[in-house]
């Protein structure tokens, strides 16, 4: 009883810190695709993210910067996306994957040439706050006890971008883009702005995910650190039919196969064939899951198509 | 003077194609009134209106409203000043509410908030005023395409507009919702509303214009016309140019025996009757018509006769031999048929006029040897195809998708009778079409008839179906509730039966 009782509570204290960057990244991934770009970038962003928040702790000393480096840097390749997307109007699926190959290179590249090795940089400072304050909560205080705070922060950021995407006017403006963006245009909507904004707000999250994986997780950049994680991302924004409450529970179907697969890893069984596990589970949910799930109407349109 | 608008020698040219669009036109509105701008497709009306609305910039000539000079350069300017523009594609967002659709760029706020509760207040309001059977909280997929067509004129007031611009508005309505925009067109204008109705449909003028101003190729060729001292045959003739023979009827001199039968006709999806019990004989030489109001079932039942959707039951005899098989095989059986929507099932829009010539029939040996295409001998057909129809296209590889709608149609049209078929089933045949287009389509399937050949017409348009037609079923719920030989019904006896307010089978 007590060995299952220990094994739970370490399962579920894994998924919620397998799901963190899960959820940020399909949060953004929301903005963007509500503004009628479809967020296949987000591998890019993460990745970027992951890579410059460690950057910014190497030379600061400082994990908090990091975080911010880690939001700029994820920011600054979602502009650049944008810009693709937006101002030259090129398919979105080859601009995304063009720029997640990009974003592979590059900081497999900048981490040779930062610290001499192509691997992994050096270890460096790490956050330090987490919910210890929590563990005297009844039940679910010891599966948060151990968590980061940007466990919080998350939650946070989650209800925010409920409240804004559909209890504002900005939200308002920004879906209709995304829906139709030559009837926003003829509204006098700054449609472009619009599309701007929800990709860099998509580029700060999904930077923020990757920051998580770096800096709080193993508090070291590895080649390939996200491994496809931005594309489950988009697959948990998809199922959770581009609405953030929504994509918190699709991110913790994911999160939970991750610690699975962590876990059954320690239980002598071959590693390889666990570590299929989140992406069996991608492939299932993306046959059966989401035949039904209508994306924004407007993705891929531009607000001068005749 | 009580000109609010005043256009003078507008002049557009699109610098991609250097086509002229509009040759220093003038135009004036009058406040109050309602103006019909009349002219063929691509004369140039949508091309003004957008001028006007601020959609079409750079252009140039002047404009003046409410006797000043104004630059549009942004539909926002023009919405700004008061003029709204109804467009023919709604502009509107189908998984959003009326209201949010409505209020989109003007929203009422609390703060940052979108103050919802006082946007659906006003529209309500709004609603109440004009007597519009509408929810503001309904979502816009929810509605039928006339309703969808009273959001847009809610957003066009919404914000008060003065001027409002109505882009081929009927096109896309019943009868009976055509009347509806009519009442609520004269209710604007009592309102003191101007409206400019933007057709090609000369009855419509009439009915509903005060003044009207005629467009053709680019060039203004009458404006300030006072509908009341005009007639269709005059506004045609400014239209097209020439006279032009509308509505006349050209009865069948001879009906032979019955070339395509069916009987016994159900077809049930998914526990709901489609098509109910339907009998119908088509003779040589005779044009049968099926008159009805959309969604009654003819778009299954044109599926169904011609091999493309499986009926549950269903006996159907070509010149008394039974027909089975797929569409396939009744293409090769000599059943033609020109479908209802030319661009999701007529034409593949970004192949050459030439391609769509022989799809379907691209097997055939004068077209393809062996698999391969015979290039050479398919643009000869093309060519002549394209003299023949006097389909209006720069030559046989230009993408159909190019050319206008009249003129797409024509490629359909030649596609079907250029093979000779003995039975044509026809859909919609000059929905969308220009008038010199519908007159030609129109003798042209009179001739084919007068050769013998045996033709269904499904047609929404009931002039159409009235004119053309030797006999005439009426649809109603996938049922046939009518029958009539030519001239026996009126116009509105038959609305009675497409409305299902009366039925033959019932005894009446």
């Amino acid at each position: 009883m007590s060995f299952l009782q220990d094994n739970m509570v370490y399962i579920l204290v894994a998924t919620i810190s397998m799901s963190i960057p899960l959820i940020l990244a399909s949060l953004g991934g929301i903005f963007s695709a509500r503004s009628g770009i479809m967020a296949l970038g987000l591998e890019s962003m993460m990745m970027t993210g992951a890579f410059t928040a460690v950057v910014g702790t190497y030379f600061s000393g400082n994990a908090y910067v990091g975080l911010l480096a880690g939001m700029g840097g994820g920011a600054l390749i979602s502009y650049l996306y944008g810009i693709l997307c937006i101002r030259y109007k090129v398919n979105q699926v080859i601009a995304g994957v063009g720029l997640n190959l990009l974003a592979l290179s590059a900081t497999t590249l900048l981490t040779e040439l930062i610290w001499g090795n192509r691997g992994s940089s050096p270890q460096v400072a790490s956050i330090q706050l987490n919910l210890s304050f929590l563990s005297k909560v009844p039940v679910i205080g010891k599966i948060l006890e151990g968590q980061s705070i940007l466990l919080l922060i998350t939650g946070v950021f989650v209800c925010v971008a409920w409240f804004v995407l559909f209890k504002t006017v900005y939200g308002l403006r920004l879906r209709i883009v995304g829906e139709n963006p030559k009837a926003a245009s003829t509204m006098g909507l700054k449609v472009k702005a619009i599309k701007y904004q929800g990709v860099i707000i998509c580029g700060m999250l999904a930077g923020l995910g990757g920051a998580y994986l770096s800096i709080d997780h193993i508090d070291l950049f590895q080649r390939n650190m996200t491994a496809g994680r931005g594309y489950i991302a988009v697959v948990i924004m998809i199922l959770g039919r581009y609405h953030p409450f929504y994509v918190v529970v699709a991110a913790l179907i994911f999160g939970f196969s991750d610690a699975i697969q962590i876990y059954l890893q320690g239980q002598g069984i071959p590693s390889q064939l666990m570590q299929t596990i989140p992406y069996v589970v991608t492939l299932f949910v993306l046959a059966f899951g989401v035949k039904h799930i209508r994306p924004p109407a407007g993705i891929g349109m531009h607000e001068d198509d005749h | 003077m009580n000109d609010i608008v005043r256009m003078t020698d507008i002049s557009k040219v699109y610098p991609s194609s250097n086509v002229r669009a509009l040759d220093h036109v003038d135009f004036t509105l009058k406040k109050g009134e309602i103006h019909s701008l009349l002219g063929e497709n691509g004369a140039g009306k949508s091309t003004l209106m957008k001028i006007l609305y601020g959609m079409n910039a750079p252009y140039s000539g002047e404009v003046v409203i409410y006797g000043e000079k104004k630059i549009m350069s942004k539909p926002i300017h023009a919405i700004e000043l008061g003029i709204s523009m109804v467009h023919q594609h709604f502009m509107l967002t189908p998984v959003m509410t009326v209201a949010e659709n409505i209020v989109i760029g003007r929203e009422p706020r609390k703060g940052i908030l979108f103050d919802r509760e006082s946007a659906e207040r006003e529209i309500q309001k709004m609603i109440d005023t004009y007597g519009f059977n509408l929810s503001p909280k309904a979502k816009v997929e929810d509605l039928s395409t006339g309703e969808q067509q009273r959001v847009e004129i809610l957003k066009a007031m919404y914000g008060g507009a003065g001027i409002i611009i109505l882009d081929e508005p009927t096109a896309v309505l019943t009868p009976q919702e055509v009347n509806d925009l009519f009442a609520i067109m004269r209710r604007l204008k009592a309102d003191g509303k101007t409206i400019v109705i933007i057709t090609h449909k000369l009855k419509e003028t009439i009915n509903i214009a005060d003044r009207a101003s005629v467009l053709r190729d680019g060039k203004m060729i009458r404006t300030d016309i006072q509908v009341k001292d005009t007639t269709i045959e005059e506004l045609s003739r400014y239209m097209v140019g020439r006279d032009v023979e509308l509505g006349i009827q050209r009865p069948s001199l001879e009906i032979g025996e019955v070339a395509f039968e069916v009987r016994n006709l159900n077809l049930v999806e998914r526990e709901h009757s489609i098509l109910k019990q339907i009998n119908l004989k088509v003779h040589r030489g005779e044009i049968l018509g099926i008159a009805g109001i959309e969604g009654n079932g003819q778009s299954e039942l044109l599926e169904v006769l011609t091999g493309v959707r499986k009926p549950t039951s269903m006996e159907l005899r070509k010149n008394g031999e039974l027909l089975k098989g797929d569409a396939r095989a009744f293409i090769d059986q000599g059943i033609g048929h020109v479908p209802e929507d030319r661009m999701s099932q007529g034409l593949v829009a970004s192949m050459s006029i030439m391609e769509n010539l022989i799809l379907g029939y691209h097997k055939r040996p004068q077209f393809s040897k062996r698999g391969l295409l015979k290039d050479t001998e398919i643009e000869e057909f093309s060519d002549q195809m394209i003299e023949e129809y006097r389909i209006k296209a720069p030559g046989s590889r230009t993408p159909c998708k190019m050319l206008s709608g009249g003129n797409q149609q024509k490629v359909v049209i030649a596609r079907i009778f250029s093979e000779d078929p003995d039975i044509i089933i026809i859909a919609q045949p000059t929905r969308g079409v220009d008038i010199g287009a519908m007159e030609y389509i129109h003798s042209r399937m009179l001739d084919l008839r007068d050769e013998g050949k045996a033709i269904l017409l499904l047609s929404a348009d009931l002039d159409e179906v009235r004119n053309l037609s030797d006999r005439l079923l009426v649809i109603y719920e996938g049922e046939i509730v009518a029958e009539a030989e030519r001239n026996q019904m009126n116009e509105s006896e038959i609305g009675l039966y497409m409305t299902g307010s009366r039925s033959q089978k019932s005894g009446e």
